[in-house]
């Protein structure tokens, strides 16, 4: 199981570790879920799903790196990350059905994060609100086709 | 939450970068690093001597010549690969920020960014050094062109506030004009430069082109004594701004020298509150107030204001201080226990004046800081435009909070202050804007921005006691004034 450390929310960058700490989350998860053996009818699945969470680490670097101006950079009082954690330890045992419950809470939680960090961010950094929001939509349409395993 | 790493826990004794060779300093004499949010000494800077300065500055004459026939864009590409190097060590750069000046990790890689701008700017050499010229200009048969050449050794005396960028506004558009460089950080925050040095070593500038001198005031006399620094840039108090800019005067140096600020940021009664509060803040209280664009004077007009500075005093109960490392932290401490007692007597000042204290950040502890140099937000109500507090700067994040009857009030008001740093007007109304801009004698004017701080490519402006001299860092003014312009007129027989 993978340890996240998900911080308070109250600036830009910390908006951006929680998603960091979100996506290392996700995809340790699916990965721990493509290698148990009793899931393999969905493995291919799960390991797709695994290596887009670790490159959305990489947009999520690139946008603090390049999407900060700190000419704009307010304090954020709107998001209460306690909504938002994740759980991460995989229940002993778990099959198809109840993996894909699992991670589609995971997908849940993001795209609500994603959805309510972008209209915050909107005020501040309109080029990083579309990214968040573009996010969120990924971790719908990730939650829909869990649905469907 | 967890700290993110710091660089290093301890930076040693800094050495220069002089001729392409790092140099330790024969001086006897160093200045403690202290990081302001641990009390923790973290490095020391030499005081190097006038000689060291000396041979600094000859190193960058005798490496002149042959950098101004290097072919601009030749000298381009190397910023390019500059730009490279900056990216990779990115969040080193920005931590090392945090740990010697204290200021949050977000305002630390904010200003990262904005280092690496200026060199994404200068890089554009080629086209923004052209020259213009007109055939037959002269006379029929006779041409007239100007040239823009560069001129020699140039050279920074730089703050504590801004120790990765400030220097930027400069030196990146000197030399990529053809110029040579002496670069004199300031002795409290010197390890970012020393760390941002190996970039520029790495690089590929050839040796002498840019130099680097720890120290203190010795360095400085040099800089503006030496009959081959052709030129001097400066940001730090208008005491010294106004010493400096007399200077190069004298000595016939080209100058540019940045002062204080005393910035008011006047909210209109048709602002729109739920987003002009939150963007206050960052203005008042973004780098602890220690920035030359920092809002100092709040100045309520007409009816807003008891609103106003009921919202705005929740709003800065919520910022939340600490170590810079921590991500969630809003605001860092001053950057010494020198500049904390000078905010604290201010504060006691206004009391003793008769102002409110609203918001009172003298007691600030954080814990596990105890020996940081915390000072928490202040926010003080009642003041006047005789107070002390709503004249001088003061460099924290202290609030001053004045009512005013009307929009012109507000300007007369900016206009007694012998600064002219900066100023913002939060308003719906295109008209009050309008207004605000065209007769607010201020450089850096915002209309619902609190921080007025100037992009790479266009001037950091800067008017009355907040700048001395013609042309300013960044941009095109930047390369105005580390050129001249040549005319040549020609006829062939």
């Amino acid at each position: 199981m993978v340890e996240c450390e998900f911080p308070e929310c109250t600036t830009f960058g910390s908006v951006i570790r929680f998603a960091l700490e979100l996506e290392k989350g996700a995809a340790a998860v699916y990965q721990e879920l493509a290698d148990n053996p009793g899931l393999s009818q969905a493995a291919e699945s799960f390991r797709v799903l695994s290596a887009a969470h670790k490159k959305r680490e990489e947009l999520l670097e690139h946008t603090r790196r390049e999407k900060l101006n700190e000419m704009i950079l307010e304090p954020i009082h709107e998001i209460d990350s306690s909504e938002y954690i994740i759980e991460t330890k995989v229940p002993e045992g778990v099959d198809l059905k109840g993996a894909a419950e699992f991670a589609s809470d995971i997908e849940a939680k993001s795209a609500r994060f994603y959805s309510d960090s972008s209209k915050v961010a909107q005020s501040l950094l309109a080029e990083a609100a579309r990214i968040l929001d573009r996010m969120g939509k990924e971790n719908q349409a990730n939650k829909e086709k869990l649905e469907a395993l | 939450m967890a700290l993110l790493a710091e660089v290093q826990k301890d930076y040693g004794r800094l050495k220069n970068f002089v001729n392409g060779e790092w140099v330790e300093s024969t001086s006897s004499k160093d200045i403690d690093i202290e990081n302001p949010a641990t009390g923790d000494i973290i490095g020391k800077c030499p005081a190097s001597t006038a000689d060291e300065t000396k041979a600094a500055i000859e190193a960058a004459q005798e490496a002149w010549m042959a950098w101004r026939e290097t072919p601009p864009i030749t000298r381009a590409r190397v910023f390019f690969r500059l730009k490279d190097l900056l990216e990779q060590e990115f969040e080193n750069i920005a931590r090392i920020m945090v740990q010697e000046q204290g200021k949050t990790i977000d305002e630390a890689r904010g200003e990262t960014r904005r280092t690496i701008e200026n060199v994404e700017v200068a890089a554009g050499i080629p086209s923004l050094m052209m020259g213009y010229g007109l055939e037959d200009g002269a006379a029929s048969g006779i041409d007239e062109d100007a040239v823009i050449t560069p001129l020699g050794v140039f050279g920074a005396i730089c703050p504590f506030n801004f120790p990765a960028m400030i220097p930027y506004w400069f030196w990146p558009y000197a030399v990529a004009s053809g110029n040579t460089y002496i670069i004199k950080s300031s002795s409290q925050v010197p390890i970012t430069q020393y760390y941002l040095f190996k970039a520029i070593e790495k690089a590929g500038f050839p040796p002498g082109v840019i130099n680097l001198v720890n120290g203190s005031r010795e360095v400085s006399d040099m800089m503006l004594d030496h009959p081959d620094m052709k030129g001097i840039s400066f940001v730090g108090s208008t005491p010294v701004a106004r010493y400096i800019y007399k200077k190069c005067g004298e000595n016939g140096k080209r100058v540019q020298a940045q002062g204080g600020a005393k910035n008011s940021l006047v909210v209109m009664p048709d602002a729109n509150l739920a987003r002009t509060v939150p963007n206050m803040l960052a203005s008042f209280f973004g780098c602890a107030g220690q920035r030359c664009l920092a809002g100092a004077n709040l100045v309520g007009v007409g009816e807003i204001s008891d609103e106003l500075i009921g919202k705005f005093a929740d709003a800065s109960k919520r910022i939340k201080m600490g170590y810079g490392l921590e991500e969630s932290i809003n605001m860092g401490p001053v950057v010494s226990a020198k500049a904390k007692k000078k905010i604290l007597e201010y504060i006691d000042g206004a009391e003793a004046d008769g102002a409110k204290i609203l918001l009172d950040g003298r007691n600030a502890k954080v814990q596990g800081y105890e020996k940081g140099h915390f000072v928490g937000p202040t926010v003080i109500d009642g003041v006047t435009p005789d107070m002390k507090v709503a004249q001088d700067e003061i460099f924290g994040p202290v609030v001053s909070y004045l009512r005013m009857e009307t929009l012109d009030d507000a300007i007369d008001f900016i206009h007694k202050s012998p600064f002219g740093n900066a100023a913002s007007i939060y308003t719906q109304s295109g008209r009050h804007a309008r207004d605000f801009r065209y007769k607010t004698q201020c450089g850096n004017i915002g209309v619902n921005i609190g921080i007025v701080a100037a992009m790479a490519y266009f001037p950091f402006a800067g008017y009355k006691d907040s700048f001395f001299g013609d042309l300013h860092g960044q941009g095109r003014d930047a390369i105005s004034f580390f050129t001249d312009r040549k005319v040549v007129i020609t006829r062939w027989f």
